[in-house]
């Protein structure tokens, strides 16, 4: 997927690579593999992952929506990063 | 609990008008364990003491004091009270509604409910575990579904502490049916609610003026404007939620456990066997230490995490350690002081038996010690 300098993709690939599969190469990270399905991000990964974009990103967590689907695969979290970021 | 002056009150202040009312909090403790009766008596006692309104916004009726000061005062209160189940149901009441509303609440809600649990004319519960749940609470069956303005709630809930005598319960219900931990949604339901079915006191081991019950919701119909922060994000207010929890209920437990050393201390110097204090002998000096040790090493985990809370640092690992820590101490503290007043200890009058009782709670609330172990381990990497 092209980037952008604004497209926090490769960002998110790179935390969720380093915080939650630490073996595993980013390019074989499929930008859309369901990590919740899977098992990758857990309740516990879920409160690291949305303090490191409401820190990150300042996306204000309190005051938008968490849809289960914004934080399925990084190219979700990715759209819900460009969608919220800086909103609050 | 104030001064009385134009000042606003120290820490000392804070701590030594809470010890003022104490004794009026404890009298008559056993005998209400005994009937485990909910002490409503003492609760309008502690509503005049102002402890509830400490960690609240001024403009609401409380006193504006942060987590640390909070935690101050209620060891305090642990120190104390020897009714162990008032002091539970007053700090269930602060985190369990209070904090929550103060931190993701609109104003509307603070209006409702804040200045009335700062007050104690209402009595805050939570609903999160379920009958066929436990450790696994974010697996909860309990369902939320959006009908026009409403949602409407159906499910049933266990263990609700305070359930009995509550006002207003936040109620923790599933919104997206595979939405995994951000697929639920924490609502505030008052009590009269029609649909919330609140059940009888359960008879319990510990903790036993601290009535809790189980609760069904057969189509409940709750206003949207009572989700409390947003939909889908109730596992972030049970994850704030549950740090005030374990960081107050188990301040209290920190005073408990000072109380008990201070008793174990005064009781070796005094009770003597073949001819010495039984203090003398290291098989008793040593298990005292022990006590010591056990509260000491509580108090630091306890204050520094709640410094690290304040400091806006992540604290997931250092709270289930302070979890861990703090309920296996407290249980061991308290077993310790039966085994060492002997017989005395075993009965009632002594009212050791009853904080043996009461600290068996605090291994298995707030994610049981086993759960804690998991989450660090977790943390750590382990099994990935």
């Amino acid at each position: 997927m092209p980037q952008t300098a604004a497209d926090p993709t490769g960002e998110v690939t790179r935390f969720v690579l380093t915080e939650f599969l630490p073996d595993v190469a980013a390019d074989r990270l499929d930008p859309d593999e369901d990590l919740v399905a899977s098992g990758v991000i857990d309740s516990l990964g879920l409160l690291k992952l949305i303090a490191w974009l409401a820190d990150r990103f300042a996306v204000p967590v309190d005051e938008v929506d968490l849809d289960p689907d914004a934080f399925r695969s990084v190219a979700a979290i990715a759209a819900f990063v460009t969608a919220t970021a800086g909103r609050g | 609990m104030t001064s009385g002056t134009t000042e606003a009150p120290t820490v000392e202040d804070l701590v030594e008008g809470v010890t003022r009312w104490c004794a009026a909090f404890s009298a008559g403790h056993l005998e209400r364990d005994a009937r485990a009766r909910f002490p409503h008596e003492q609760w309008a006692q502690v509503c005049r003491s102002d402890l509830l309104r400490l960690p609240f916004d001024p403009d609401r009726g409380g006193l504006g004091r942060d987590l640390v000061t909070t935690m101050r005062v209620l060891e305090a209160l642990g120190r104390g009270c020897r009714d162990g189940g008032l002091s539970f149901s007053v700090c269930t009441s602060m985190v369990s509604v209070g904090v929550p509303v103060q931190r993701f609440g609109t104003d509307a809600q603070r209006a409702r409910y804040l200045t009335g649990i700062c007050s104690g004319e209402l009595i805050g519960a939570h609903a999160i575990t379920e009958p066929d749940g436990g450790s696994d609470a974010l697996a909860m069956r309990t369902t939320g579904r959006r009908d026009g303005d409403d949602f409407i709630l159906n499910g049933g809930k266990a263990f609700v502490t305070n359930g009995p005598v509550a006002d207003v319960i936040v109620v923790y219900a599933r919104t997206h049916p595979d939405g995994g931990p951000l697929g639920t949604t924490a609502f505030l339901v008052d009590r009269d609610t029609p649909g919330l079915v609140v059940g009888p006191p359960i008879a319990k081991m510990g903790l036993r003026t601290s009535p809790f019950s189980e609760l069904s919701l057969e189509d409940c119909r709750v206003p949207a404007d009572r989700v409390l922060g947003r939909v889908g994000s109730g596992f972030l207010v049970l994850d704030h939620v549950l740090k005030w929890e374990v960081l107050c209920s188990f301040a209290i437990s920190l005073g408990e456990m000072r109380h008990r050393l201070a008793r174990c201390v005064e009781y070796a110097g005094r009770r003597a066997q073949f001819g010495r204090p039984i203090g003398e002998y290291q098989a008793v000096s040593h298990q005292i230490v022990e006590l010591k040790v056990g509260a000491e090493t509580t108090a630091k985990w306890l204050y520094d995490t709640a410094a690290k809370v304040l400091r806006g640092e992540p604290v997931t690992t250092d709270l289930a350690i302070t979890k861990l820590v703090a309920g296996e101490a407290n249980l061991a503290s308290a077993m310790t002081a039966v085994r060492l007043f002997g017989g005395n200890g075993y009965t009632t009058e002594f009212g050791l038996e009853k904080d043996l009782r009461d600290a068996v709670a605090g291994t298995i609330y707030s994610g049981t010690s086993e759960i804690q172990r998991n989450r660090v381990a977790a943390m750590l990497g382990v099994g990935r």
